[in-house]
């Protein structure tokens, strides 16, 4: 084997391996009626898992409620990322430390987070709520209308770091003379950061919402640890859903179809994603 | 009218000091070169004039103004940059049309006065090209577009010709001298390239460590250079610089035969002398004695290495002129008598 | 006419309203970061009844919920995580550099794997976690670490591949082609010439490959639930309404995040300059 095959091969094994070979055997799964309580009665059933979970309300239900949390919250990541990135563009003495200290959020166990939040916003114990009521606001942080943007907030303070990270990394490798010869030419700040900043930094945007769109999808610690999907099924996100199908409910073979379908929208955005890192990597 | 003054600007950078305390009046529709090696501090000045840089002391003055404390787009000057810094999600046209739009102009009515300025520039089938797939002469025309665009009081040069090869350099530099005439408006320019200095520059300012060293006409500044520094930095093929003593009317290098010099110095001195005041000639007994080392043609001249006692010299021959003259020859050599500089100790002319 | 001129000592710059925002923007975030850190600091020192007052911020701190915590087994579910995270990032490493060296230098598989590896990490968990349970009964690896182990490798490789590839595209090929013109082989020049150039960067990656692990929750719930219970899943353990309780998960919810915040601290740097100078071009 030539030397470029045999460095590649112990690392295509394991893709096999630990990717590929589920991977296939999840579609499999998919086709079956496949549930952990039943596990010797399973055979194959076609496609009526996928015929099943289309005409499944609640899984329609559960696109919605990702689709709405995804979009707000990566928009929140964004706009808020961007200005913190911005900030401490400018900031010349304590940037490192700042930056340290900012994109902790990031690396906390999301479980860990989300229990963290549970609390903190909780009607009894939680501070929050406590010093609002102070100020005359009751606002119940999970109940029924509200829970689910009080898992967006949370995920953006989990996640508007990871934004930060990426776009400050952007910023810091666009060209400086562009910028010079903005403010020779008469332009304000704002002008500059409409015409010359944004759209310089377009691709890294591109690239930045897609990334944290797709983490975003997989959205499950949050809801574990505090709503279960609820009230009734306003957090019930996708991922939690196929878990409750699969793990609570035992239907695996219901639940792999689940999982295939969201794999399909996945994949999709794979493709928009690594066409834009592939055309700015030859370029 | 005095178009940009500088008075007693200093720039340090925390205790670092780049710039030195400079006085600068540059004349209203001139081409002022400021010229001199890198780190001398001549881009920082061109920097601090269009407000890119904080001035630590002085003042600037555009016109009558005071603009020291002035952002750059308050200043109406213009600057083309060494590497363009055109916006690069911008068509050509775009780019032009940029300083007016940022001041709110619309696009419609300023159609007409893009079109003029890529006429002049001769890029008007470039209007619709996105900058990378430019040519580096397109680029620099298109840089060159954005700032004549609104006819600002300033025009400000940061070698903007060194990232093209040297043939295009040459063009360019007809075309920059032939727009400012055109225009006549007042234009500093930074090089570290000697020869782009001579012959843009109405005004020549060479600088050094901070310092401006001398400012003239560039045939002032290469007939009577200030100091050792000026006259070997202005000048290609460099100038000869002897170190010498002169005593009685007789300049003497080397413990050899000494050169005649009207002069009422005596004691140490360098002598300076231009390769194309050095003449050499084969046979007889004129001048002293050299050997040929090297001899490199550039088509109409030559230019001679030789070495006389021990000490390195460069001639320049005429290419006519060169018979009898080979590497490892012998050859006489004197020098012009009208033209040789002379600089004391601490290098400063006499 | 002339101007009269003051010699100034200091140079006034003008107001800019932007600057000062983007300072008290930075404060507010600091803030808006420290703040539920600082009150899960605060509640796992009260009792059960300081608890239910959630402004209480001066009190005798109580050790009790962190010996609760302590003896309830969360270290060992921490040990759990450690060994977990440490043969995943090991194997990920060592199988992973190989892999980007040949796909950097020599372009193996082209666009199909860069874009395999690009996929494999973003594929949701919910599509590959079932296959990995049905296979854990059939090898009775179910409630394992090996489980989990594999599971993690699914999506640990494909990012420290991909973060290695980066590095390995910036690390100029002039160096091991001297090398090897030198007389090493191509693997001993990997070895000695290229390895050393992109170890900060492997570093980097494998701690946040580590991270990665570290953290989830989602394989680890459904594929050790039960004794092999690594720490998020215990964490999760800790999810009750009763305020007794409360203290203690505080107190768990600070071991887990611990040793993460000291990681993070010694990568970030690496990582910005990893992402902008090579890992994830843009």
């Amino acid at each position: 084997m030539s030397f470029r095959a045999r460095m590649m091969a112990p690392l295509l094994a394991l893709f096999v391996g630990a990717v590929g070979y589920p991977l296939l055997y999840a579609f499999y799964l998919s086709l079956t009626s496949y549930r952990i309580t039943h596990r010797w009665d399973t055979h194959l059933v076609g496609l009526s898992q996928y015929n099943d979970v289309l005409h499944n309300s609640d899984y329609w239900s559960a696109l919605k409620v990702t689709g709405t949390f995804v979009f707000l919250a990566v928009t929140l990541e964004l706009c808020i990322g961007l200005m913190i990135a911005l900030a401490l563009q400018r900031q010349k003495r304590v940037r490192d430390f700042t930056r340290s200290f900012l994109l902790t959020p990031m690396f906390v166990t999301p479980i860990a987070v989300g229990l963290m939040f549970r609390f903190l916003l909780n009607q009894q114990l939680g501070a929050l709520p406590a010093v609002l009521g102070h100020l005359g606001i009751t606002y119940d942080f999970f109940g029924s209308g509200n829970a689910l943007y009080s898992i967006i907030l949370i995920d953006t303070w989990q996640w508007t770091p990871f934004m930060v990270l990426l776009l400050l990394a952007g910023l810091e490798g666009l060209p400086k003379q562009p910028f010079e010869a903005a403010r020779v030419d008469g332009a304000s700040a704002f002008y500059t950061f409409r015409r010359v900043t944004v759209p310089m930094l377009a691709p890294v945007l591109v690239v930045a919402i897609l990334i944290r769109s797709l983490d975003a999808m997989k959205v499950f610690e949050y809801v574990y640890a505090i709503t279960r999907g609820g009230p009734g099924i306003e957090t019930q996100t996708i991922q939690y859903f196929t878990y409750q199908t699969g793990i609570q409910f035992f239907r695996l073979g219901n639940a792999s179809a689940m999982s295939y379908l969201l794999l399909a929208i996945v994949l999709t955005i794979v493709v928009f994603l690594f066409r834009r890192i592939e055309r700015s990597r030859r370029s | 009218m005095t178009a940009v003054r500088l008075k007693k600007v200093v720039k340090k950078y925390g205790d670092v000091g780049a710039v030195h305390g400079i006085d600068l009046e540059l004349q209203d529709g001139k081409f002022t070169v400021l010229v001199g090696p890198s780190g001398c501090g001549k881009t920082t000045t061109l920097r601090m004039i269009a407000g890119l840089e904080t001035v630590t002391d002085g003042h600037i003055f555009i016109g009558d103004l005071d603009v020291t404390d002035l952002e750059p787009k308050d200043r109406d000057v213009s600057m083309v940059f060494q590497n363009y810094a055109l916006y690069p999600h911008l068509t050509v046209a775009e780019n032009i049309a940029f300083p007016l739009m940022a001041r709110g102009a619309k696009r419609a009515d300023i159609q007409g006065r893009i079109d003029e300025v890529a006429a002049a520039l001769e890029i008007t089938p470039l209007l619709g090209r996105k900058p990378k797939e430019l040519s580096g002469g397109q680029q620099q025309r298109v840089a060159i577009g954005r700032a004549i665009i609104r006819q600002p009081k300033v025009f400000l040069f940061d070698e903007p010709l060194s990232n093209l090869d040297a043939k295009l350099r040459v063009e360019m530099r007809t075309e920059l001298l032939r727009l400012q005439r055109q225009l006549g408006t007042t234009a500093v320019y930074v090089t570290h390239d000697q020869e782009e200095a001579m012959t843009l520059s109405d005004v020549m300012v060479v600088m050094r460590d901070g310092v401006i060293c001398q400012q003239g006409r560039p045939v002032d500044v290469y007939e009577q250079p200030v100091d050792t520094f000026v006259a070997s930095f202005v000048g290609s093929p460099r100038m000869n610089l002897i170190k010498g003593v002169i005593d009685h009317g007789a300049f003497t290098f080397a413990g050899g035969v000494g050169i005649e010099i009207t002069t009422s110095h005596f004691g140490e001195t360098t002598l300076g002398v231009r390769p194309e005041d050095v003449i050499l000639s084969v046979g007889g007994d004129e001048g002293f004695a050299g050997v040929v080392e090297i001899i490199e043609l550039l088509g109409p001249r030559a230019i001679v290495t030789l070495k006389a006692r021990g000490t390195s010299l460069t001639a320049v021959v005429e290419a006519s002129g060169l018979s009898g003259i080979t590497e490892g020859a012998g050859v006489r050599v004197r020098f012009r008598e009208s033209k040789l500089h002379l600089f004391g100790v601490d290098g400063r002319r006499l | 006419m002339t101007t009269l001129v003051v010699p100034r000592a200091r140079r006034t710059k003008s107001f800019n309203p932007w600057g000062h925002a983007g300072s008290l923007l930075l404060v507010v975030a600091g803030l808006v970061v420290l703040l539920p850190f600082l009150w899960v600091l605060l509640g796992s020192f009260k009792t059960g009844s300081q608890l239910n007052d959630p402004t209480l911020i001066v009190f005798r701190p109580n050790l009790a919920n962190w010996r609760d915590v302590i003896s309830s087994g969360i270290l060992q579910a921490a040990g759990r995580s450690a060994l977990v995270g440490v043969i995943t990032v090991s194997i990920s490493i060592v199988v992973g550099s190989m892999g980007a060296y040949s796909i950097s230098r020599y372009k193996t598989g082209g666009s199909a794997t860069r874009f395999g590896i690009l996929a494999a990490q973003v594929l949701p968990p919910a599509v590959l976690v079932f296959p990995f349970l049905d296979m854990a009964f059939r090898l009775r690896l179910n409630d394992t670490l090996a489980a989990v182990v594999i599971a993690h490798l699914s999506f640990v490789m494909p990012v420290v591949t991909w973060f290695l590839i980066g590095f390995f595209d910036a690390a100029p090929k002039e160096i091991e082609e001297q090398a090897m013109v030198d007389g090493l082989s191509r693997f001993a020049a990997f070895r000695k010439v290229v390895l050393p150039q992109v170890a900060p960067g492997m570093g980097a990656s494998a701690i946040f490959g580590f991270v990665l692990s570290w953290n989830d929750l989602f394989y680890a719930l459904i594929l050790a639930p039960g004794n092999a219970a690594t720490l998020p899943v215990r964490i999760a353990g800790f999810n009750t309404f009763r305020g007794v309780e409360l203290g203690s998960m505080c107190a768990a919810i600070l071991v887990s995040i611990v040793p993460v915040l000291i990681a993070s601290f010694f990568i970030q740097r690496r990582l910005v300059r990893g992402i902008s100078g090579g890992a994830v071009k843009f």
